[in-house]
């Protein structure tokens, strides 16, 4: 098949080869592209496939070129930096705490993740290898919540985090309150908990119950106890499963806007994470453009060395969460 | 059941895990299921109810509470019917000026979104489908946009919009597409604000529409090669029909997101000038309108819900559809 097409190629060419000296290259592009259609679709896809890689990975490129130019020169930048002074990378900390917004953006995912995938592991074993009253309609209130928008939970979620929310009240006066958890990392940790759960027990679910039944029983006569049997023998063979859905929940806390914005008042010690970190360039420092260029970049940097290392995982978890019908 | 596990529990204190083995399938079950339980009702199931009852009382702008008189729906009437628009730091629905009340904001922001990021997912989808050499890399620079966080996502776009150091805003003003300060007009703001979210979430679109197109039984192409399809009528008949589910259940998770848009709008712009509703939901919240924070809060929820409804009743149709 291709053998016999390149033979027609080649036909074509030699027949129209007295003609071939007359014309420019776009003519003979074209004439080619008519003759031999896949070469055009070829041609078509390579333009469109580079157009989307340039649209996507100039923002990156342009802040770099932002970042490096010095601060007094900061006027349109284009295609080059005006000038060159990378000094940029090292104010960025010494003007704003940066490293320890992203710290507290860091501990605040990791801890989150590990909260999610211990709670999504137990939940996604229930649903995937038992069938019990109420499974499905449990499963659907539990994806529902995710279709909540999370102003939805705000106001009442303010309330408790700042301890006004009255438990009960003892005799004698004292009552009992809702514990502080503003400006730490709880008043995080848990609206997001709760948000990003549904995904992780959906992949769990899938994961879990394509596990055959045979191993599980092999590994309860051995010995095993319920719990011995679930971290022992199946958790370690859904490690992938596990592992997609701590990256897609990890990566979905360190993108968090609306919780990180409110929850609190955006000082750095006061466990506030990037959100409030790269905020704080664009309002006490008016023209601090190249700083905000080079906190971005580098606030990147860990979500771009994730994506890197763990794009199989992404791919198939977003999949499997999306095709869930 | 519950019976059943509280006197399991108070015989086996001693050693749980023997209390563990005793019991049924299903009460292991839900035994496994208590955690998420109780994290989905003290930061979901909670917080929702309490929500619903803060917007049956009236604002009261001081006081511990601030919360006033239970009122019944009169704050949903209100609100549904224009007269709270006023008491708003933004109008929720005001058809005589869309760009700035809060429904229209978020409608447009979502369809005009949506749209455009279908379509060039669906481009990325079709590139990403093919074999070429690069492909791993190609991959993850189209996922990278994906995985940036919203404030640098924003912050990207507010620094390309920035009239002093942007290169954008001069040569777009002389076109006469925006103003010379986009950032301050909320037509502007609106289009940047749409432009960023598709820079940034047309991967999700393309992740999942791709994942439909190799699903799709090659034979099929074979098929159509013999018969003589070309690449067009190939795409139309095969390729379209087929990986149509797919595009709109990412459809359907892109609407929920856009939806909810905040952080980036506060990021690029300001809430006062591209107001959504979960503008109008925090805004309200930070004017002391606790009630009418709550009403805004709710009547988005239900707002997503029919959207919801309207894509899954799609759904069913061209999934049903038989050979379709």
């Amino acid at each position: 098949m291709a053998a016999s097409q390149e033979t027609r190629e080649t036909e074509t060419t030699r027949g129209t080869g007295d003609e071939e000296e007359h014309r420019n290259v776009v003519q003979r592009w074209a004439s080619g592209s008519m003759n031999n259609p896949n070469r055009t679709y070829r041609a078509l896809f390579y333009i469109v496939a580079i157009s989307f890689l340039v649209t996507t990975l100039f923002p990156f490129y342009w802040l770099l070129m932002l970042a490096l130019t010095p601060s007094a020169k900061l006027t349109d930048v284009g295609l080059l930096p005006n000038g060159f002074n990378p000094e940029a990378f090292l104010t960025v900390f010494t003007k704003v705490p940066f490293h320890v917004y992203m710290f507290n953006s860091i501990v605040i995912g990791l801890f989150t993740t590990a909260l999610v995938l211990v709670i999504a592991s137990l939940a996604g074993y229930a649903f995937g290898r038992f069938e019990f009253p109420g499974r499905t309609p449990l499963m659907l209130i539990f994806l529902a919540i995710s279709y909540f928008p999370p102003a939805a939970f705000l106001l009442p979620l303010f309330r408790l985090f700042t301890a006004n929310v009255t438990f009960f009240s003892l005799p004698g006066g004292t009552t009992v309150t809702s514990p502080m958890l503003f400006n730490g990392p709880g008043a995080m940790a848990l609206p997001y908990t709760a948000l990003f759960l549904p995904l992780s027990i959906f992949i769990l679910t899938t994961f879990y119950s394509q596990i055959p039944d045979g191993l599980e029983d092999a590994a309860r006569v051995e010995g095993n106890s319920r719990l011995g049997a679930l971290f022992k023998i199946i958790m370690p063979l859904s490690a992938p499963g596990v592992a997609t859905a701590g990256v897609l929940t990890f990566i979905a806390v360190y993108n968090e806007y609306f919780f990180a914005f409110l929850m609190t008042d955006g000082r750095a010690q006061n466990w506030s994470t990037i959100v409030w970190g790269l905020l704080s360039y664009q309002g006490r420092f008016e023209t601090s453009y190249n700083l905000m260029a080079a906190a971005s970049l580098l606030g990147v940097i860990p979500i771009a060395i994730l994506v890197v290392v763990a794009q199989e995982k992404i791919v198939s978890g977003l999949t499997a969460g999306g095709l869930k019908e | 059941m519950s019976t059943d596990t509280g006197s399991g529990r108070s015989l086996s204190l001693g050693s749980p895990m023997r209390w563990i083995e005793d019991l049924s399938d299903a009460q292991f079950a839900y035994l496994l299921l208590a955690p998420g339980l109780i994290v989905f009702g003290v930061v979901a199931f909670w917080p929702l109810f309490r929500t619903f009852t803060m917007s049956l009382h009236a604002d009261v702008l001081y006081g511990p509470e601030r919360l006033g008189a239970f009122v019944g729906l009169q704050n949903y009437v209100e609100l549904l019917t224009g007269q709270r628009n006023a008491a708003l730091p933004r109008p929720f629905l005001d058809l005589s000026e869309p760009l700035t009340s809060a429904v229209t904001v978020t409608i447009i922001f979502t369809v005009v979104s949506v749209f455009f990021e279908t379509l060039l997912g669906f481009g990325q989808a079709l590139v990403l489908d093919q074999d070429f050499t690069g492909r791993r890399w190609a991959r993850v620079a189209i996922i990278l946009p994906w995985a940036v966080p919203i404030v640098i996502q924003g912050m990207i776009f507010y620094l390309l919009f920035q009239p002093t150091v942007g290169f954008l805003v001069e040569p777009l003003h002389q076109l006469g597409l925006i103003s010379a300060t986009p950032q301050a007009s909320s037509f502007d703001s609106l289009l940047i604000v749409i432009v960023a979210d598709v820079w940034k979430t047309s991967a999700f679109m393309a992740l999942i529409i791709l994942a439909g197109l190799q699903s799709i039984d090659r034979s099929l192409y074979d098929v159509a090669d013999v018969s003589g399809a070309s690449k067009f009528e190939r795409f139309r008949t095969i390729t379209l029909p087929l990986v149509l589910p797919s595009v709109l259940v990412a459809m359907l998770f892109r609407t929920i997101g856009a939806m909810r848009v905040y952080g980036l709008i506060d990021t690029v712009s300001s809430c006062s000038t591209v107001p959504s509703l979960s503008c109008l939901v925090v805004q309200s919240f930070s004017a002391s309108r606790y009630a009418s924070a709550a009403t805004v809060a709710f009547v988005t929820a239900g707002l997503i819900a029919i959207v919801v409804s309207v894509y899954i009743i799609k759904f069913a149709d061209v999934d049903g559809g038989g050979g379709f």
